[in-house]
């Protein structure tokens, strides 16, 4: 653990944020997609940023990240500018998908090992703790009975729990999520929302890219919501508004799942209780 | 086979097609896996320059192919990341500009003639000399290294760029050392099988392993037995049969994946019948996630 952090593992008075954006302007091919967001993320949060597609949420983690270049302003990690941060091996990150790439096959145990490789020496074969940290996070999304399947034979859901698993297998602090909830059936949800509440209570910073908040609604402490690429909403999550038979939402939440027996738990039942954010699409 | 080992010349031809067949799948793995497995083919077509350039000014043409190679895999790469829309036609302009620059300076080579243009072509194993062994071996040496020392992040940077980068990784310099690693795979095969001909050492016995195996690991080394039973029994057929080598070899790699495409259809065929179908089909999900089952069978 960092020596920023006090002995009971809390952070400390002069822990630096674990993100902080200065007044990021980023641009594809000349449209502008994040137009001055400054935000800081403090250390142990559980934030989520939501907004329509579009919004520049996914560019805004990317660029936390130095996935995508700024334009202008600043990115600090843990307090070092990015270009300077070498830490690498206390960030995880999930992308929204398995990309396409990769053409060759590979196991799920493969490709969760794949995410040690910032705090792994190169030369070295794999030491118990790295086998441990594997199994581990291979267990905590459920998926240890596939450790040695090819992922690509795997659904979709199961794929989004191998990159979460991807994520912890490095045992980093700070994790960085780009909507993991996405094409993910109601049953897994809430699985990956108790690994979530898990690292959360460990005092890990988790940032989430979120559609709407569903499950992780008890999970979330702070909402952020882009809009054009600016910060419109910054403190708890907004109140639900509007409903799902609106012909502008964006239809991501789960459906029951076939074999969940219990489908009162999810959509239809109760919406008053599920924190919706009414999403009007733009594009 | 030990009419074989009379000879000389075949001594050094069955060390050069054991140091292709072992190294070129391992590369080839990476390239299949960043989905640029014609790489090695445009790198081939530069080398040929480099080769022309070796026989005009009398140094080692396997020397200025490896320069030129490199340099070559070095600006495809700049060419690659910078020109994002139009990568594949500056691409061609760089493959056909190495043909055609290798032609012709052979063409003006005093004492070079369109039999040592087809040499290079399509590979002359038993024209190998001592010197060209020495740099081969050194090459594949250099080639496993690399990979040794860099395999973990390479194979990260091929399943994901944004992945490599999110874990901070060197993203260009480790696109640009798979792509000099490449170029010098290239170099190190040509001899064997011919510019022409030469990514298919790298790319067939990869895309015949795929076919039988789940796992990354197991994918590499399996290419790599094919590797090497294609270039040793090619070459073997070649010499009691009077064949051309370097297309013997490229026509056994390439039965050997039917081969492979039939006996994975009929594994999976078994193990479809073991495993129950999966649990949670994701209804309405996106298609974007949506398992990426298709390994191309050829089954109907």
């Amino acid at each position: 653990m960092s020596a920023q952090f006090t002995e009971d593992g809390a952070p400390g008075p002069d822990t630096p944020p674990a993100f902080q954006a200065v007044d990021a302007h980023a641009a594809y091919d000349g449209v502008t997609v994040l137009d001055g967001v400054s935000l800081d993320v403090p250390v142990g949060q559980t934030m989520a940023v939501l907004g329509p597609n579009g919004s520049g949420k996914s560019t805004l983690m990317r660029a936390m990240l130095g996935v995508v270049p700024l334009t202008s302003g600043r990115i600090l990690l843990h307090g070092t500018p990015l270009r300077r941060f070498r830490d690498w091996k206390r960030i995880g990150y999930v992308p929204q998908r398995l990309t396409a790439g990769g053409a060759v096959p590979a196991t799920v145990r493969e490709i969760v090992a794949s995410g040690q490789v910032a705090r792994r020496r190169r030369l070295s074969l794999p030491t118990r703790a790295d086998r441990a940290a594997v199994d581990e996070a291979l267990a905590a999304v459920d998926l240890s009975d596939r450790a040695g399947d090819a992922v690509r034979e795997l659904s979709g859901g199961q794929q989004q729990r191998v990159l979460i698993a991807r994520a912890l297998a490095g045992r980093p602090d700070t994790f960085v999520m780009d909507e993991p909830m996405a094409g993910v059936d109601a049953k897994n949800q809430r699985a990956l929302a108790r690994a979530i509440a898990r690292l959360r209570d460990q005092g890990s910073t988790v940032v989430l890219v979120l559609h709407e908040l569903g499950p992780l609604e008890e999970v979330i402490e702070r909402a952020v919501v882009l809009e054009h690429g600016r910060v419109v909403h910054d403190g708890p999550a907004p109140a639900a508004t509007g409903e799902c038979a609106r012909p502008g939402h964006e239809h991501q939440h789960p459906h029951p799942d076939p074999n969940d027996p219990d489908p009162s738990s999810t959509h239809g039942a109760a919406p008053a209780e599920m924190v919706r954010l009414e999403v009007p699409r733009r594009d | 086979m030990t009419e074989l080992l009379q000879y000389e010349f075949m001594r050094r031809a069955l060390l050069a097609a054991v140091l292709v067949g072992l190294v070129t799948p391992i590369i080839g793995t990476f390239l299949v896996q960043r989905r640029l497995a014609l790489l090695g083919d445009g790198i081939g077509h530069i080398a040929l320059t480099g080769v022309a350039l070796g026989l005009l000014t009398s140094t080692s043409p396997v020397l200025t192919a490896a320069v030129v190679a490199t340099l070559g895999a070095i600006l495809m790469e700049l060419v690659r990341v910078r020109t994002r829309t139009s990568g594949d036609v500056a691409l061609a302009l760089l493959f056909y500009g190495g043909i055609a620059g290798g032609v012709l300076l052979i063409g003006i080579t005093p004492g070079a003639s369109n039999a040592t243009l087809t040499s290079f072509l399509f590979g002359s194993v038993s024209t190998v000399g001592e010197q060209d062994i020495w740099i081969v071996g050194v090459l594949a040496v250099g080639v496993v290294a690399v990979l040794a020392v860099f395999g973990r992040e390479l194979f990260v940077l091929c399943q994901d760029e944004e992945v490599a980068r999110a874990h901070g990784l060197p993203v260009r310099f480790l696109s640009i050392l798979l792509a000099v690693t490449a170029a010098l795979t290239v170099v190190i095969a040509m001899r064997v099988v011919g510019v022409l001909m030469v990514s298919a050492l790298m790319i067939v016995p990869v895309a015949a392993a795929q076919q039988l195996s789940r796992s990354f690991r197991v994918t590499m080394g399996l290419a790599v037995l094919i590797g090497l039973v294609s270039s040793l029994g090619g070459l073997t057929t070649a010499f009691y049969s009077d064949l051309a080598p370097g297309a013997t070899i490229v026509l056994l790699a390439l039965a050997v994946f039917c081969l492979a495409v039939l006996l994975g259809g009929v594994l999976r065929r078994v193990t479809k019948r073991r495993t129950p179908a999966p649990q949670h089909p994701v209804a309405g999900g996106p298609a974007d996630t949506m398992p990426q089952t298709d390994r191309g069978r050829v089954t109907p």
